[in-house]
């Protein structure tokens, strides 16, 4: 109960207000203070600290018997390496552009921008991949 | 947060395990001379390569800082390696 409702109730309570008038002020409360939906709170969720790549597959043909690989990277150690992109001289740029078209891989590198990468980490925490296969599974997701 | 420890753990195929803690602090003061002179070769690379030493270094900080949780895990039948900053 808050301490506005409390005095209302008080007051009631004294005879210094009437009942009527008791409902109204606290009616005018509650439009004031609009209550927040119940769960609300629960809802808003944590921001994710870590990406996770968990991969299992069942025995492969080699005979070396199932595998796991379990990757958990902080998030902030993601932003800093995409930091570390700006360091790279543009000549180098330049040259991994050239061999990235004649591998049939026509992007450029110069066009990335930091902030558009920053970007794309702040909307990883939605990320959940979920790949199924009979001999393997791999998963990617933001915790 | 600067890494505190960083735990490695082998389990070779015939099931012998070796784990070892390292932790960074006294490592790094034990080995000081050399990052010293790993510091400087690092500088010398930059201006090498035309990259600012200064933003290299505060990159390279930054990636230090934030590199504990950390955990890299394979495991393949019974061998299995784990790699872990805390």
């Amino acid at each position: 109960m808050n301490e506005q409702r409390r005095q209302i109730l008080e007051m009631l309570a004294e005879g210094k207000i009437t009942a009527d008038e008791a409902e109204r002020l606290i009616e005018a409360l509650q439009r004031e203070q609009p209550e927040a939906p119940p769960g609300a709170a629960r809802r808003r969720k944590a921001r994710p600290t870590y990406l996770r790549v968990v991969v299992n597959w069942q025995e492969s043909t080699g005979g070396d018997g199932p595998g796991r690989v379990n990757v958990r990277v902080p998030l902030q150690l993601l932003r800093a390496g995409v930091r570390l992109t700006s360091l790279v001289p543009p000549q180098a740029l330049t040259r991994v552009n050239a061999q990235l078209s004649r591998s049939g891989v026509p992007i450029d590198l110069t066009e990335l921008r930091q902030r558009d990468i920053e970007d794309l980490i702040e909307q990883l925490d939605e990320v959940d991949i979920d790949v199924d296969d009979p001999e393997a599974s791999v998963r990617v997701f933001c915790e | 947060m600067i890494p505190q420890l960083v735990t490695v753990r082998v389990r070779r195929s015939n099931g012998r395990r070796v784990r070892v803690y390292l932790p960074v602090l006294p490592v790094a003061l034990l080995l000081s001379p050399l990052l010293l002179l790993a510091v400087l070769g690092g500088c010398v690379a930059c201006l090498v390569f035309r990259i600012g030493p200064v933003g290299a270094l505060r990159g390279a900080a930054r990636v230090l800082w934030a590199s504990p949780g950390t955990r890299f895990e394979v495991e393949q039948g019974r061998t299995a390696v784990l790699v872990s900053v805390r």
